[in-house]
């Protein structure tokens, strides 16, 4: 499993640290770092919170398509 | 995303493999100990023995957890490991003050190395998961 660069450029364009985006969706800060690095694949639940907190769909974080990869 | 006892869900997974894992590895140690027992060999007297499997297995997983970050819930990981330190220098030292001490009267039955054994695996392990813990930390801010 490849790095998940979407989410980790969608926090960086909210200007959010890897803390701040743990806190918000109740995760710690190790395991934003290992699905950045995608060393972890979240469950459904932990995806839409990452969604929800970013502003972005599901499709654009964590589809592995070339339509959803920009 | 927390579960009851406050840990997120990649900790409880690894909560859970490392718990499995060491459940496993202290059956067959224990299992090849009662083996060795019944040949004939015997490299520590019973109960100890088995203590110090026990013990062995426990900080192990104590410390896998600690360094894979599946022990402390998410709102309790930013305490100070100089604490930790601390509350380890003043365990040694209260360890040896009391050993300086009298001692009642020995027994047989081997309490005290048992005690001993348990002490000292626990104050090893915390030890090696504070420095471990510094380590792992420190790596995963570089990745960030």
């Amino acid at each position: 499993m490849g790095k998940n660069l979407r989410v980790k450029s969608a926090r960086a364009a909210k200007d959010m640290s890897q803390k701040d985006l743990a806190e918000a969706v109740g995760v710690a800060r190790q395991t934003m770092n290992a699905i950045e690095k995608g060393d972890y694949n979240p469950s459904i639940k932990l995806c839409i919170a990452i969604c929800k907190v970013l502003g972005k769909t599901l499709d654009q974080l964590f589809w592995e398509g070339e339509d959803h990869e920009k | 995303m927390r579960n009851k006892d406050g840990l997120d869900e990649m900790q409880k997974g690894r909560r859970d493999t490392i718990g499995n894992q060491m459940f496993m590895f202290m059956f067959y140690a224990l299992l090849i100990d009662s083996g060795l027992y019944g040949a004939g060999v015997r490299w520590l007297n019973y109960p100890a023995n088995v203590m110090v499997i026990i013990s062995a297995c426990i900080s192990i997983y104590l410390v896998r957890l600690i360094a894979l970050h599946a022990y402390h819930p998410p709102k309790t990981q930013n305490r100070s490991v100089i604490t930790l330190i601390i509350a380890i220098i003043v365990s040694i030292a209260l360890a040896i003050a009391l050993s300086m001490g009298h001692i009642p009267e020995k027994t047989n039955d081997n309490s005290g190395i048992i005690l001993f054994i348990v002490s000292a695996a626990g104050l090893l392990g915390i030890l090696i998961a504070a420095v471990i813990k510094k380590a792992t930390s420190r790596k995963d801010e570089e990745d960030e």
